[in-house]
């Protein structure tokens, strides 16, 4: 099955939602105003390719609706953050742009406070969820508005559990244990990303440390926490689950937990849907892919002793403070987060990004295909880097280092006792931390 | 004098003056130095000076920061991962300098021979270094490829050999970063020092002959007496690539797996600009300067030498 085309965007309809909508209705967007101005914004490249042919799609109406210039500029991958570091760092190139929930505590003092806009926006749909509030807010204003969670499941072949006799997925980390034992002796091991890979990387191994109790600063976010008992149990079982995986894992970059389960290598991996989606799109052309799609299925992560949590890849709008339009970008915004738009770029994604608006849970921007029906469930699971404290430059810092990565991995390749890495991983928290305090 | 003529009378002073003063050999000097003069300002001394004050302060890409004296520098210090990316980068850069001197030296030396097909030959072991470094890399990527490496093909299904963990195991990684940087450097020195061989005069290896003197000893009494000032700069300038070199380490590993790979240029990337640190960023790009200022001066001194000689 292909996914489904883009429903194009017309610029009446742009306008009668604008009518209906009090957020578009408004006269401060009135063509003469924003007449002559110019608006460019810094995107990637999403995934699923008809959310960004929906972006220029929108660019288009807001350029003929408004009369002003906008521009969508985009960067592959990585690149894109260091366009935005450079946008911030000089003041110039850019109005609006595509960042990560951590941009928004790097940047905030360079960063327009969109606080009017954003309650606004929430009320709009049923109000934003914590975990928006906690990646677009800084000491208690919107500096940025997010755009989606990019939520992690597991990714699992049934027809291998199955071989194995595993009959469902894992509810538990040690019936995870179990069962990735058997696959291993079936030779379809599961696999759990230990390299630098920027996005799959913390999507999971946070999740493990959170289930077993562990946390990497106090609530304060200053305190460095991560020495704790349910820390180094954590190491633990990731240490004994390690034995049972392809050793590779450690030098898996994005994507290649995706190349691996594609290529029948791996039983499990924790994704977002895009090896679904690719298989999927695959299908009808391809029959090894034909046979993943019918025999893989997404399920949630384990319960460890402490609970069953994610960590996705949060997706948020930054409006440059330097920019010397701040009414277009706004005007942009308002587009954006339109009824008429918004709702129709989350289901054309699929779940890719899922909402963070509660209003969302009953409106029809959900996927239909049933294998895709657990990405609704994994809202209230997301926690944010740097817990039990709130997200902070420290601990993006750490992300960026891999600190955490790097303590499972010492410990599972057996560089380091899982004490010791832990004790690793502290002092690297503590210079980290350190640095702020002074 | 007619009215008409009264404008252009004072022109030919002011030309005269214009002459007399071109005529200065200090003011020309000046004159055509200060093209070259403005433009090391704006794009080396302006982006260097503003590290080092970047370097001294706790700035972040938000925040221009306050002036922390040496804090960074002494921070660094105590930081293991900083500190493994220092012996890394030492490791990489000799590694990397003394194989790609070997290997640039014999594919020198064969490519001044005389065989069929000899001008393909010398234009296609470029390829690597005229390469964006990106797809050489990405090449090299999918080669060692965790999943689906074909250099573990080979080994399996053609010397019946294990496959090996080139991007797994820290060793082997930084084993595989180091391969990658010699095949892509070696082609610059390897056709830097046959430039250089073709200019020595084939009497002297006729003279050589007559008096007796084998292949090897042809080698080393002609050959890199000849070759030497040559190589010496082709070195100097290949450690100073490698040393800063970012591509290939963040192309293929990102500086993992578990920092065994990390350099000092991926490092000072991490921390600058994806941590936003540009102090702390700034000082480990600073700690590179010792090596590199003390083999830019020891070349140019040479070169001032070589110059009066």
């Amino acid at each position: 099955m292909t996914p489904p085309r883009t429903p194009v965007l017309g610029r009446r309809s742009l306008l009668a939602a604008g009518a209906a909508l009090p957020l578009l209705a408004r006269p401060a967007i009135a063509q003469n105003s924003l007449k002559g101005t110019k608006l460019t914004i810094l995107a990637g490249s999403w995934y699923v390719p008809e959310n960004n042919t929906q972006l220029d799609q929108l660019a288009a109406e807001v350029s003929k609706d408004t009369g002003m210039e906008v521009r969508v500029e985009r960067f592959a991958g990585d690149e894109l953050g260091t366009k935005v570091a450079s946008v911030i760092g000089t003041g110039r190139g850019a109005d609006l742009g595509v960042g990560v929930e951590f941009d928004t505590y790097l940047y905030a003092p360079k960063l327009l406070d969109v606080t009017d806009l954003a309650e606004e926006i929430g009320k709009q749909y049923g109000g934003w969820f914590d975990v928006a509030r906690a990646a677009c807010m800084v000491d208690g204003r919107w500096k940025s508005l997010c755009i989606g969670q990019a939520p992690a499941a597991w990714n699992y072949r049934t027809d291998m559990f199955a071989a194995a006799g595993v009959d469902k997925f894992p509810d538990t980390f040690d019936e995870l244990l179990v069962a990735a034992k058997k696959l291993h002796a079936k030779g379809t091991p599961i696999g759990m990303t230990l390299g630098h890979a920027s996005g799959d990387a913390r999507s999971t191994n946070y999740p493990v440390l959170w289930a077993f109790g562990g946390k990497e600063f106090e609530a304060d976010g200053k305190t460095v926490a991560i020495n704790s008992p349910e820390t180094i149990a954590a190491t633990e079982w990731y240490a004994e689950c390690f034995k049972y995986m392809d050793p590779g894992v450690t030098a898996w970059l994005d994507p290649d937990n995706n190349q691996a389960f594609l290529a029948g290598k791996c039983s499990a991996t924790i994704n977002v849907n895009t090896i679904y989606l690719a298989a999927r799109a695959a299908a009808p052309t391809d029959p090894v892919k034909k046979n993943i799609v019918e025999n893989m299925n997404h399920g949630l992560w384990p319960k460890g002793p402490a609970g069953r949590y994610a960590n996705y890849n949060i997706n948020v709008w930054l409006p440059f403070a330097a920019s010397p339009n701040p009414e277009g970008q706004k005007a942009f915004l308002r587009a954006w987060y339109s009824k008429n738009f918004l709702p129709n770029w989350t289901k054309t994604g699929q779940s890719y990004f899922i909402p963070t608006f509660a209003g969302f849970d009953a409106m029809d921007v959900w996927p239909d295909d049933p294998k895709l029906k657990i990405f609704r469930e994994l809202n209230k699971l997301n926690r944010l880097a740097g817990y039990a404290g709130p997200p902070s430059p420290a601990a993006a810092e750490a992300v960026s280092k891999y600190v955490l990565v790097d303590m499972f991995a010492k410990a599972c390749t057996g560089q380091m006792k899982p004490a010791e890495a832990v004790k690793w991983a502290e002092r690297q928290y503590d210079q980290i931390a350190k640095k702020r305090r002074a | 004098m007619s009215a008409t003529t009264l404008p252009a009378a004072p022109a030919r002073p002011r030309a005269r003056r214009l002459a007399s003063w071109l005529d200065n050999e200090r003011t020309l000097g000046l004159l055509l130095v200060a093209p070259v003069v403005i433009l090391l300002a704006a794009l080396v001394a302006y982006p260097f000076f503003t590290a080092i004050r970047s370097a001294l302060s706790d700035q972040t890409l938000a925040d221009a920061g306050e002036f922390v004296g040496l804090d960074n520098f002494a921070n660094l210090f105590q930081d293991d991962i900083y500190l493994r990316a220092l012996r890394n980068t030492l490791v990489y850069t000799a590694a990397s300098v003394v194989a790609k001197l070997v290997l640039g030296l014999a594919l020198a030396l064969l490519l001044n021979e005389t065989f069929p097909f000899r001008r393909l030959v010398r234009a296609a072991v470029l390829l690597p270094w005229i390469v964006p470094t990106v797809l050489g890399t990405m090449a090299w990527l999918w080669m060692f490829n965790p999943n689906f490496s074909v250099l573990n093909w080979v080994l399996t299904n053609i010397f019946g050999l294990r496959g090996l963990p080139w991007l797994t195991d820290p060793a082997l990684a930084m084993v595989s970063v180091i391969t990658v940087n010699v095949w892509r450097g070696t082609p610059f020195l390897g056709i830097t020092v046959l430039a250089a061989l073709q200019s020595i005069p084939p009497d002297l290896y006729d003279a050589s002959a007559i008096d007796g003197a084998n292949k090897l000893q042809r080698f080393r009494y002609v050959t890199l007496p000849l070759v030497m000032p040559v190589l010496l700069t082709a070195l100097v300038l290949s450690t100073i690539w490698t040393f800063s070199d970012f591509g290939v380490v963040y192309g293929l590993t990102q500086g993992g797996p578990m920092n065994a790979t990390h350099v000092l240029a991926t490092l000072a990337f991490r921390t600058g600009l994806t941590a936003g640190q540009i102090g702390e960023g700034a000082a480990i790009s600073l700690t590179m300067l010792p090596l590199l200022l003390v083999l830019i001066v020891w070349q140019l001194r040479r070169i001032r030498r070589s110059a009066v000689a």
